[in-house]
């Protein structure tokens, strides 16, 4: 800790004798257009002292000494550093290319110039106003390398992001988010036996000024042991100094509806495919002599009893089947049609000489596009920045809101809405002879689970910290933060008596929880002149964070009637349970950056986290990086090219950690044991007390270019992401009393290309700009120590060495034998083969694309706007995990079919691809073939909006200072293979399942719109 | 202000050493095994070898159901939607089946819970000492019993020094993994029969005749010995175990059929018993044998009665009508055992009426003086008669066969009876592959020292 006193004492040699005092003032303006601009900021060089331009663009600075150098800057434009004369008159030029736009990082700023790093910037422009439950969702096809899967189009639902790919196998590859320097709960708190939600869509996306994604370990390892799956920074909206205090009004209205569905037979095509199940039965019955029927005639005659009996007969509830009396829409009963979402944003940022403030409320309601699901939020934010004296400053930024998310049961439960198109279509929805709902459907009827049945989850979240920073020079400051995310939830359900799930007894549960994380960050910057061509940044400080985590649940059943819709109608208790959590990080960090005449950098950052998810053996980890850049532009060679107007190189080489594998896991533990009257423990888990960080060095090389004076610029970055000592759940021997436990074992690659280029194609009147990012991740699974490790649904997927991570796995489906209608696998042998006990397990393919990325064009003329953006993916396969009941031609149930089947194989000869149909001789039934395997790439018409901009006329009659008026439709078109929606993944969480699709809810395509209007 | 920057850098080094000491967290709702220091602590992890034994993996569900879905032919039929139920009604099971891993997995930490608390006893007082040894020892001991029967040859084919049975573990882990002791391979299935022996006639010797809260008992570990017995073919013990039971006096048939199941507590003819309430349960959902047994909306509805085994009942038997109509989550309609109707009710795992049949059937087998002094004939119609069905005159071994069917049905007897007799199961020779369960391949891939069943 020497380097402190170290760093402390040059600060305080270098400090200057002051001066006496002299008076400068001047105006400053537009290069482009001579308007005055207002809110500048100007500063002598090396000193505290600060004053903006007021509203005329003057502006008066009290110098410390002759001959000083003042810097003018401004958002938007290009800084500009001039030797302080009388009566100045200045002139700034707009950015071009926005190389100097401020990029946040790990503690600190920089301008993208000086970025050695790897970090992608998004605007908060880009995630406002968009149709989405949550702010990540947004951020889909904007940047590189970033890929998001939402998973279905239910609202609330935690989503699936990978920062270059997945780097972990049992503990989380989800990435670490911070905003305004607090790091927040970012994982579901919510009922364990649903989908996790997303504590994530508390944000107000309309609050956000950018998103910066840190992507290498130059840029992420300032965060050490929690960056390895990269790092996202949220930072909200700020006033200005001495800035007119702007309100904004946001009003917005949707209307959503499925994109992709599968396509359903209806009452005609059920029954007649039913009819063909019978035929085929028989025939094959007959043909393979198995009941010894007398003739062909009589087999077909006693399966179609057999059918019509149990099932046209039966669940037809007395209509008549055969005239195609009931023909229910199944299907449509489990949509709602132009669900509506509105919200209203109002806020107000502003700012005098000393203080700034942002300050917003919102209210959003949202309704699925699938019944039952709605998600509500309001809340506020104030952030309000005070300049004490001129070297101390304080302020507070802080969120309160409140979500509340109605819920369906997730995608595996028969009550689940997305379930119901299995009900087949001769069966009535309310029965004919009562008028009630129909109680005699196929699987239960899960229109009672909708009409009855209430799963309300409500969130109060509070994330905010409180800061100081003390300018002991200009060239030294500190910076303390304290800050509190604190989360609560309250989660009701109910299920009524007539329901499936409330087991005609009636049911209700109650989840309490309750998130508490404190964090406090100290630190210290320090930026000497060292020199005339030598800069440096220097951060040094230490970081605690604490989270306690307590909930408590309650499930009863057994209630008197549906009239109390919560866990105090019901009459017997059958689980209630707390659990009590805590973790705590503590982290020292040390950067400096270097830059030599502007144009070489180089960085240099360490970070060491101690936590209380490791025992002492392994507690501390240490994660280093370094990095260097090269601004080839700057060169004196380089000046002469017309061609390269902005050139950087730069490469990276950084450690970084993932410790999120939950606590305790190093500890041998027993559980609580509750058999009846003997209250007893058991063991639960085997303990490791070598347990250490899972680490992943990534190599980063990066090229950034500007080109016909940036008219054309954009990125390129290679990649190679290392991950060693992986947190494993290595199986042991069941026969030891155990099943796994955690240790370091094994490695992953992660190895990749992002590139991003933008363009401006037309810059007239009439303006057209380009921009498009795509990114390739290639993992492999290097070492598990031979281990096979699964997940994934009816087609199992897995980690196994020499293979992407989650590769699909089982048999090949082949097609059909055109003489039998048998479903043909690729056998053992290599040959086909319609015996399935003897087809070969092989690798299908996987659920993580290659290639991922977005495509933008904006155009605009006089106060015309367009936006059209398009993202895509591929390389990758989506398992219909449904197929084998809503495909398999009847055997492993009744269900209502997909169309396809209708082409089903009927007679030696017929080539089809879909094999013989039947209830009992039915081919090509298994669940774990690839036969529901698809291709899963697609592109997407991700959103278009259209928007005008009031003109001056208007502003001016209505008194106001800007309206634009826009209309935007998101999910509009999508060219893919799948025959659903390609957007859907029912296992968001965990990193070897993933593209399956089990009655998933489609992504919604939504039309908005909205006003935009600036007082 | 030199002052302010030392006084900033004093505070920042005290949050930070008072913030190591913040690393230190210990669990909430889990214990270290450090912290098993008394004799209550140690009696928790064996009465936690009851909650396991209540788990759907074994007596809560598995080891009743699987047995009977091994010999579902003329019993039971699996209608729902879990393919891995059905792959075991058809013969069709595979080795990466989650059926047999949970089994298997589950069984052994119930013995290595057991072989914790053999291993722990000095914590126990000297006084209660034995009990608490042989309560451990009942408890592996019939664990072993069902891991020899479902994942080994039966003891009838012969053989049994070289057959393989199950890994024998006798030792605890512990805690840190140990690879040196983790890789166990099969013992043979004579040396598994003998530990089961050793076992349960310790717990036979030292258990009290009678206990609290439905703990086992020492007649708990003779009715499963008179089990061990008979599939070993040694009539003469079967007989003895199963008479020392019926001569105790501490249990009695119900008076009908139907009050021998859906009991709070045991009935007055359970003999080893599974307790089940509304908080503590083998599952509600998607697992438990009401879950599976019980039709739909109460439970799945998945397992129906399959009609021809009404067929083996006279008209007059109470038995015949011990079924109720339902159907079950997947849309089918048909007949249910009444046995398994509620949830949160008592698993039988012995009765008295097997007891009868076990000491008639053993009787008859060995010849001789029957022991017990009661004839076959008697013993039959004792559990005939509270059925209401009429006497038999003359009895066979193929009777006791029969009645076992009609008594024991969905309760996972007829596998055993039939296998111990080297009788056919669903037309399949006796020894069929498929009649064992696979050694799970998750256990195959983790520990080379294990040979997979045939057939799989």
């Amino acid at each position: 800790m020497k380097i402190f006193l170290f760093l402390i004492g040059i600060s305080v040699m270098s400090l200057s004798a002051l001066a006496q005092n002299l008076t400068i003032t001047g105006m400053v303006t537009d290069a482009k257009d001579n308007t005055r601009l207002v809110g500048v900021t100007v500063k002598e060089k090396n000193q505290h002292k600060a004053v903006v331009t007021d509203k005329e663009g003057s502006f008066t600075i009290s110098l410390s000494s002759a001959g000083g150098v003042l810097i003018f800057s401004y958002i938007g434009y290009d800084d500009v550093e001039l030797p302080a004369t009388e009566n100045m008159k200045v002139q700034l030029t707009p950015n071009t290319k926005n190389l100097n736009e401020v990029v946040v990082v790990g503690y600190g700023q920089a301008t993208k110039k000086q970025l050695t790093g790897s970090i992608s910037k998004v605007s908060g422009k880009e995630v406002a106003n968009v149709p989405a439950p949550s702010f990540e969702s947004a951020l889909q096809g904007k940047a590189a390398g970033v890929v998001i899967e939402s998973g279905s189009g239910k609202l609330g639902q935690a989503i699936k992001i990978r920062i270059r790919g997945t780097s972990s196998i049992s503990a989380s590859s989800q990435p670490l988010y911070v905003v305004d320097g607090l790091p927040i709960v970012s994982t579901s708190q919510s009922d364990i036996f649903n989908d996790p939600t997303n504590p994530l869509a508390d944000i107000n996306p309309n609050d956000i000024e950018s998103i910066e994604v840190l992507k290498d370990a130059s840029a992420a390892a300032i965060y050490g042991a929690r960056a390895a799956n990269g790092v996202i920074l949220i930072t909200t909206k700020k006033g200005r100094n001495n800035e007119k205090t702007t309100i904004e009004l946001n009003l917005t209205n949707s209307w959503s509806n499925p994109t992709r569905t599968f396509d359903f037979l209806n009452a005609t095509q059920y029954v007649d495919l039913i009819e063909l199940a019978a035929a085929s039965d028989g025939k094959y019955d007959f043909k393979n002599d198995i009941s010894g029927y007398a003739t062909e005639e009589d087999a077909i005659n006693d399966y179609k009893a057999f059918y019509e009996g149990n099932i046209l007969d039966y669940y037809s509830l007395g209509t008549d089947w055969r005239k195609g009396e009931v023909n229910t829409n199944w299907k449509d009963l489990l949509y709602n049609h132009n669900a509506v979402a509105n919200q209203i944003d109002l806020s107000a940022s502003g700012g005098n000489e000393k203080t700034r403030f942002f300050a917003s409320g919102f209210y959003n309601v949202q309704n699925a596009i699938v019944i039952d699901n709605k998600f509500y939020r309001y809340g506020g934010r104030l952030n309000l920045e005070h300049n004490a004296t001129d070297k101390l400053s304080l302020g507070i930024n802080i969120a309160v809101d409140r979500s509340q998310l109605n819920r369906v049961t997730n995608d595996n439960a028969f009550s689940t809405p997305g379930q119901l198109v299995a009900q087949i279509p001769i069966s009535p929805v309310y029965d004919p002879q009562t008028g009630e709902l129909n109680n005699q459907t196929l699987y239960g009827n899960g229109l009672f689970d909708a009409q009855f049945n209430s799963d309300k989850q409500a969130t109060n979240r509070t994330v905010g910290n409180v800061f100081a920073n003390y300018e002991f020079t200009p060239s030294l400051s500190f910076r303390s933060e304290f800050g509190a995310d604190i989360l609560s939830l309250y989660q009701e359900a109910f299920q009524g008596k007539q329901t499936i799930d409330g087991g005609g007894i009636g049911k209700a549960n109650l989840i309490v929880s309750q998130s508490t994380s404190y964090n406090t960050n100290n630190y210290f910057t320090y930026t000497p002149a060292i020199g005339k061509n030598s800069k440096l940044n220097s951060v040094i400080g230490m970081s605690y964070l604490q989270n306690d985590t307590k909930q408590s649940a309650s499930y009863g059943e057994q209630t008197p009637s549906d009239l109390i819709k919560n866990l105090s109608g019901t009459t017997s208790i059958t689980t209630s349970y707390s659990t009590s959590d805590k973790y705590t990080f503590l982290s020292y960090f040390l950067r400096a950056n270097y830059s030599l005449l502007d144009k070489y950098l180089l960085a240099a950052s360490i970070r060491t986290d101690g936590s209380s998810r490791f025992g002492s053996n392994n507690r501390y980890g240490w994660f280093p990086s370094v990095s260097a850049g090269w601004l080839l532009s700057e060169e004196r060679f380089m000046q002469q090219s017309k061609f390269f107007s902005y050139l950087k190189l730069r490469a990276s080489w950084g450690l970084t950690g993932n410790a999120e594998i939950g606590e305790s896991n190093f500890l041998a533990l027993y559980g609580v044991a509750n058999y009846p009257e003997l209250p007893g423990f058991y063991p639960v888990q085997l303990g490791n007390p070598n347990l250490k960080w899972e680490k992943t060095s990534q190599a980063d090389a990066g090229i950034e270019f500007g080109i016909l004076n940036n008219r054309i610029s954009g990125e390129i970055d290679v990649y190679k992401k290392h991950t060693s000592d992986l947190l494993l759940q290595v199986n042991v021997p069941a026969t030891t009393g155990f099943l796994n436990y955690y240790q370091n074992l094994g490695t992953m690659d992660n190895k990749g290309v992002e590139v991003t280029l933008s363009s401006k194609n037309i810059d007239t009147k009439f303006k057209w700009n380009t921009s498009l990012n795509f990114a390739y991740n290639k993992n492999e699974v290097l070492d598990i120590n031979g281990q096979i490790i699964e997940g994934g649904f009816s087609v199992v997927q897995r980690a196994v060495e020499g293979e992407p991570i989650g590769v699909f796995y089982g048999e090949k489906f082949l097609g059909v034998d055109p003489e039998t209608g048998d479903a043909l696998f690729l056998g053992e042998d290599g040959k086909p083969t319609t015996d399935f006990d003897n087809a070969k397990r092989v690798v299908l393919g996987k659920s993580n694309p290659d290639w991922t990325g977005g495509f933008t064009n904006t155009f605009s003329y006089k106060n015309f706007d367009l936006n059209i953006f398009f993202t895509f993916v591929s390389g990758n396969k989506i398992n219909n995990a449904g197929g084998y009941f809503m495909s398999d031609g009847f055997y492993n149930g009744f269900d209502n079919q997909t169309t396809d089947i209708i082409n089903a194989w009927r007679e030696p000869g017929d080539k089809s691809n879909v094999p013989r149909i039947g209830y009992f001789y039915g081919s090509g039934y298994q669940p774990t073939s690839s036969r529901w395997l698809y291709n899963g790439s697609y592109i997407r018409l991700k959103n278009v909006t259209l928007g005008y901009t009031a003109p001056k006329t208007v502003n001016d009659f209505l008194h106001i200072s800007s309206a634009r008026l826009y209309v935007s439709g998101t999910n509009l078109w999508t060219k893919t293979d799948y025959p659903g929606d390609p957007e859907i993944n029912t296992e968001t969480a965990g990193n070897i399942g993933g593209g399956q699709d089990f009655y998933t809810i489609p992504q919604a395509r939504t039309i908005t719109i909205g006003l935009n209007i600036k007082f | 202000m030199n002052k302010l920057i030392y006084i900033l850098i004093a505070t920042t080094f005290i949050v930070a050493s008072a913030c190591n000491k913040k690393l230190d967290v210990t669990p909430q709702q889990n214990i270290t095994p450090e912290q098993i220091k008394t004799a209550d602590d140690v009696k928790g992890v064996l009465f936690g070898g009851y909650k396991l034994l209540q788990n759907g993996s074994a007596f809560g569900e598995q080891y009743l159901l699987i047995a009977d879905l091994l010999a579902s032919e003329k019993q039971v039929k699996f209608v729902g939607t879990f393919t891995e139920y059905r792959d075991i009604e058809d013969k069709n099971q595979n080795q990466t089946s989650f059926i047999p891993r949970d089994m298997w997995s589950n069984a052994y930490a119930i013995i290595n819970s057991m072989n914790t608390v053999l291993d722990k006893l000095d914590l126990i007082d000297e006084s209660e000492r034995d009990d608490i040894k042989s309560e451990a020892e009942f408890i592996r001991g019939i664990v072993y019993f069902e891991l020899v029967n479902f994942f080994a040859k039966p003891y009838s084919a012969g053989d049994t020094e070289n057959n393989l049975g199950v890994p024998l573990v006798l030792d605890p882990q512990k805690y840190v993994y140990d690879p040196s002791t983790a890789f166990v391979a099969r013992a043979s299935v004579q040396d598994v029969y003998n530990q089961v022996i050793s076992d349960l006639s310790d717990a036979a010797t030292n258990l009290p005749p009678q206990q609290e809260d439905f703990r086992a008992t020492q007649f708990s570990a003779k009715a499963f010995l008179s089990r061990v017995y008979l599939n070993m073919g040694m009539y003469q013990d079967a007989a003895t175990m199963a008479n020392n039971v019926i001569q105790s006096g501490e249990f009695s048939l119900v008076s009908t059929y139907n009050q021998a199941f859906n009991n709070v507590g045991n009935s007055s003819e359970d003999i080893f018993a599974i307790q089940q309430t509304a908080q503590s349960n083998a599952g509600t959902g998607n697992s438990g044998l009401t879950t599976f047994y019980s039709a739909y909306p109460v439970g799945r509805g998945d397992v129906q009665i399959v009609n021809s085994y009404l067929n083996i009942f006279t008209a007059d038997d109470f038995r015949k009508n011990f079924w109720y109509q339902g159907g079950s989550i997947g849309g089918f309609t048909g007949k249910y055992t009444g046995k398994w109707k509620d949830f949160y009710k008592t698993v039988p795992v012995v009765r008295l009426a097997e007891m009868y049949l076990t000491r008639g059937e053993a009787n008859l087998r060995k010849g001789g003086a029957p022991v017990g002094g009661l004839t076959p004939l008697s013993d039959i119609n004792t559990v005939r008669q509270r059925s209401s069905t009429s006497a038999l005159a003359t009895v066979t071994a193929q009777n006791f066969v029969d009645e076992r069917f009609r008594e024991l049905g969905f309760e996972g007897d007829r596998v055993w009876t039939l296998k111990r007799l080297q009788m056919n199961v669903d037309g399949y020779e006796y020894t069929y592959d498929k009649l064992i369960l696979p050694i799970p391949q998750r256990e195959i891939d983790v520990n080379k020292n294990l040979v997979q069943n045939p057939g799989y």
